[in-house]
């Protein structure tokens, strides 16, 4: 058990540093579009498609850790007054809210699935022929991929929850 | 009986392809209805209440809408052929041609019905036109030399049409370009007459050249296919009814606010120049086909792009336009 | 049940699960979930509406640059410039009481006119004011107050991506609006100024104790040293957006680079650090698009269900006179704020509005400026402001509440809505910079 959750926050981990990346690379393309227009009139191609698909993709692969640490947003009156008074019913409560989580997440995931595969099928893209284009299935495998480790994570926190000490 | 329909547009109502809608479409079924025994009730949801622009084609396919504005200029890999003319400048700057041509391959060309097929819509009619496009920019253009090293934004595949001139191709967005050419970012803009004046961009690109890069076809209304394939015969008669009424008032209100556009921007200081045959021919000589890439393409991706792109050149020779390049038979 | 009816009961559903404590993307995902099964009577719809927003409603190059404006101010932060900048409005504004809530406002509206967003603006000064402010002796909840008014400023002072979008919607020229902007943003911040040195004197257990002790005036020399560096960023951004070398959508990335040229130079930045910002910058923008993707998929919802449009239409059908139309659309604005995020509030409504204000002789730029500032306090009030959402998620601090920082922005809620008053009463406010008004 233990092992698995080690596991799952390695992956969420290592999906944030991936989206950490994407942000320094963001940052770079539009700077030498900058330059090459300005200094070289070359600007690079195709950098407002990249900064419109790189956004999503940052979304997803770093919402699963900001879940794991915390930063998601929500207002902590009730829960924290309920498991200061009575902290199985605030844990029932914190349970089902996750359960809920974990079912709407589930939603987006199954139906951005046919997204995907046709978007993979098709070679589906951004962007003006002949200029430049970009494919759109790595994004929507991005959002398969946050959705699936922000169920494990809302699981684990249920996990957690309930075995104590014990993961 | 009783149909409820959704319309979605991404575009609000102050666009005049999403005025057709109320203005013309929706009266227009509905009369037809009249005697018939069927009622239509709509819910217009424009400006991206449910779909933003270049979504609604999806949200009509899921059957959030049963109509709406199926953007092909903005969904281009789903529509990819219906953007041919946007590939092919210099064929026309008669907006209504364009237009026109562009409803009636949809009418007995299979391969254009194909790509609403795959994507699970039926087309509707009502093509949005877009008036000829203009160059507009912040220094007079006396000669294709002038162009030399400016940077000229383009809306998507336009950046294409730059290729050739000298010119610095910038992709670019109609709701910035102001202040970006007022603050120099470009020197100048592709944009048509009836965007440029609501737009005041002759405020800051005061210098208007009228190459004829020609009139473009951007979408159509289109429906939800297993919604569409349900209805009766007299609906579906009804609907076209009211796509036809919608081009008609469409084109009519668009060459009109055409002419107003470019009075009044010449009213407020802009200059308005036709390129001379030698000009116009100089830049369409010099530029790469990127019609022969877009379709060679689309080509192997299955998708019955030259077919298409020799079907429209065809038909808009035929119907007389004089394309300054044969972009399908180079 | 009809739709408007579901349209209801969704807007009670949200209000309750959030302050019962659902995550706030969670509470809005389901109630749009289940509003769009219970309108169109099938689930399958309903998840196909989910994942439509999931996929497409950030997916644009505006979004895009969120995180490279959230970056630049971390790096700003991290590498001590903030701090800095700090030691020298403290400096100047020593023997005003409040006076680095004044600091941060006048910090926020220099900011504001490199940043189109507002989102970017709260991110960045709870980064760089809140500690220094707190360092400082105010209390917490005020200090998260004033970052958060502030942060209006950002999309009121141009650039601001709110006035490009009511521009697209109304077909009135975005430089216009721009321009129209100017002058409610700075008397917005001429009030918050004022606003927080009456504070400061009157409600002092609100404030805190700013700490009276006077470090003296900073020499010349070190004032120099210390505000050269962030000086010298605003002039690159400011001065490149001017100056035509790049667009404030590119800004972000400039002053992202400018900033991290910086703090390597100075030797403040190492790549260890580099490294926290980053995965700090990504998780802040994580948390507040991700808000946005769920605000999306809800306001599709009630859209759908038809209950604004209704609202909207039946205020556009009542026949108020000037005033009257005027109030009540200002109330709806603000009540909508609530619920939704600002961009589904302009869609929804300026639409609805325009066929009943243009045969008034209204002025669109004017009627654009009343808008947004109306649009905008709906970023403070709860249970949905995104603005307080952001500094919650910046700060990562339990001890400060989204209710403290609620608390702690009303108070400036309060005084935009003077503001607004003043702009509705006296429009050359906003259109007298404008040529031929
Ligand atoms: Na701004
Ligand atoms: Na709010």
């Amino acid at each position: 058990m233990r092992r698995i959750l080690r596991a799952l926050d390695g992956a969420t981990q290592a999906a944030n540093v991936a989206g950490s990346l994407l942000i320094l690379v963001l940052m770079a393309l539009v700077g030498l579009d900058v330059a090459g227009r300005n200094l070289f009139g070359a600007p690079v191609p195709g950098v407002p498609e990249m900064v419109t698909l790189s956004i999503v993709a940052i979304v997803f692969l770093q919402i699963p850790q900001a879940l794991r640490a915390g930063r998601m947003t929500r207002s902590e009156a009730v829960p924290g007054w309920l498991s200061r008074r009575a902290p199985w019913a605030g844990r029932m409560l914190e349970t089902l809210f996750d359960l809920l989580a974990i079912a709407v997440v589930w939603v987006i995931l199954r139906s951005t699935w046919p997204i995907f595969t046709r978007a993979w099928d098709r070679g589906e893209f951004i962007g003006a022929l002949g200029d430049f284009t970009v494919p759109v299935w790595p994004v929507k495998a991005t959002i398969l991929l946050g959705c699936a480790l922000l169920i494990a994570q809302f699981a684990a926190r249920i996990l957690r929850r309930w075995a104590g000490g014990a993961a | 009986e009783t149909y409820n329909v959704t319309v979605a547009a991404g575009h609000p109502p102050v666009f005049r392809w999403v005025r057709m809608i109320s203005e013309q479409f929706i009266p227009t079924v509905q009369a037809g209805l009249e005697g018939s025994g069927h009622t239509m009730t709509f819910s217009e949801q424009y400006g991206g209440a449910i779909a933003g622009v270049g979504e609604e084609l999806e949200a009509v396919e899921a059957g959030l809408a049963e109509i709406g504005t199926c953007q092909a200029l903005f969904d281009p890999a789903k529509l990819a052929v219906q953007n041919v003319t946007y590939y092919t400048p210099f064929v026309s700057d008669d907006v209504r041609q364009v237009a026109t041509t562009v409803d009636a391959m949809h009418d007995d060309n299979p391969d254009m019905l194909r790509a609403y097929a795959d994507n699970g819509v039926v087309y509707i009619g009502a093509p949005i036109g877009i008036d000829d496009y203009l160059l507009m920019t912040n220094f007079p253009v006396d000669s294709l030399d002038d162009l030399d090293g400016r940077k000229i934004a383009a809306p998507g595949a336009a950046i294409n049409w730059l290729s050739g001139t000298g010119a610095v191709g910038v992709a670019g967005n109609l709701t910035t370009y102001y202040n970006e050419i007022k603050t120099g970012v470009y020197d100048g803009v592709i944009v048509f007459a009836s965007a440029a004046l609501p737009g005041k961009l002759y405020e800051v690109a005061p210098h208007i050249t009228k190459f004829g890069l020609g009139a473009q076809y951007a979408g159509s209304l289109c429906a939800n296919e297993a919604w569409y394939d349900a209805l009766p015969d007299e609906v579906k008669a009804a609907l076209e009814a009211g796509a036809d009424a919608a081009m008609q008032w469409y084109h009519d209100d668009l060459e009109s606010f055409v002419e107003i556009a470019l009075t009044k921007m010449q009213e407020a200081g802009a200059t308005v120049t036709e390129a001379t045959p030698e000009m116009r021919a100089q830049w369409a000589d010099g530029m790469d086909n990127a019609a022969r890439v877009w379709a060679d393409e689309l080509d192997a991706q299955g998708r019955p792009a030259s077919a298409i792109l020799s079907a429209y050149m065809d038909a808009m020779r035929a119907a007389g336009a004089t394309p300054l390049r044969d972009w399908d038979k180079e | 049940m009809s739709p408007f009816d579901i349209g209801l009961i969704a807007l009670a559903a949200m209000f309750g699960t959030v302050l019962l404590g659902l995550y706030v993307p969670v509470a809005l995902m389901v109630c749009s979930f289940a509003g769009v099964w219970a309108i169109k009577g099938s689930p399958l719809l309903a998840s196909k509406l989910l994942a439509l927003a999931a996929n497409d409603a950030i997916s644009s190059y505006f979004f895009g640059v969120v995180p490279l404006f959230v970056l630049m101010g971390f790096v700003v932060s991290e590498a001590g410039l903030g701090r800095d900048a700090f030691d020298v409005a403290n400096a100047m504004f020593r023997r005003l009481r409040g006076g680095l809530g004044v600091g941060t406002v006048g910090a926020n509206a220099i900011f504001a006119a490199i940043t189109g967003i507002s989102i970017a603006s709260a991110a960045v000064f709870t980064k760089i004011a809140v500690p220094q402010m707190i360092r400082h002796g105010y209390a917490p909840r005020f200090a998260v107050g004033v970052v958060a008014g502030s942060s209006v400023l950002g999309m009121l002072i141009p650039p601001s991506l709110l006035l490009i979008l009511y521009g697209i919607l109304t077909e009135q020229s975005i430089g216009d609006l721009f321009i129209a902007g100017i002058g409610p943003g700075i008397l917005l911040a001429v009030f918050f100024a004022v606003g927080i040195v009456a504070m400061a004197i009157f409600t002092p257990r609100f404030v805190g104790r700013p700490d009276d002790v006077d470090d003296g005036a900073l020499r010349p020399a070190e004032m120099l040293r210390k505000g050269l560096p962030i000086a010298g960023l605003i002039v690159l951004v400011l001065g490149g957006i001017y100056a035509g070398i790049f667009t404030p959508v590119e800004a972000g990335a400039m002053g992202a680079i400018g900033a991290l040229a910086l703090g390597f130079a100075m030797r403040r930045l190492t790549w260890g650090k580099l490294w926290t910002v980053l995965v700090d910058t990504g998780m802040v923008t994580a948390t507040i698009c991700f808000l946005i993707i769920a605000a999306q998929m809800y306001s599709r919802m009630l859209a759908l269900s038809g209950v604004p449009g209704g609202i909207g239409a039946w205020a556009a059908g009542a026949e108020l006179g000037f005033w009257g139309l005027m109030l009540l659309y200002v109330a709806i604005v603000i009540a909508l704020g609530m619920i939704l995020d600002s961009s589904s509030i302009m869609l929804i409504l300026v639409p609805l509005m325009l066929p009943v204000v243009v045969p008034m002789g209204i002025d669109l730029v004017w009627f654009g400026i009343v808008t947004v500032l109306a649009v905008e306090i709906g970023l403070l009030t709860p249970p949905f402001g995104i603005s307080v959402y952001v500094i919650k998620a910046t700060l990562d601090d339990d001890s400060i509440t989204l209710a403290d920082i609620f608390r702690g922005a009303a108070p400036f809620a309060l005084m935009m809505l003077a503001v607004l008053l003043i702009v509705i009463a006296i429009p050359s406010v906003a259109t007298g910079l404008l040529p031929g008004r």
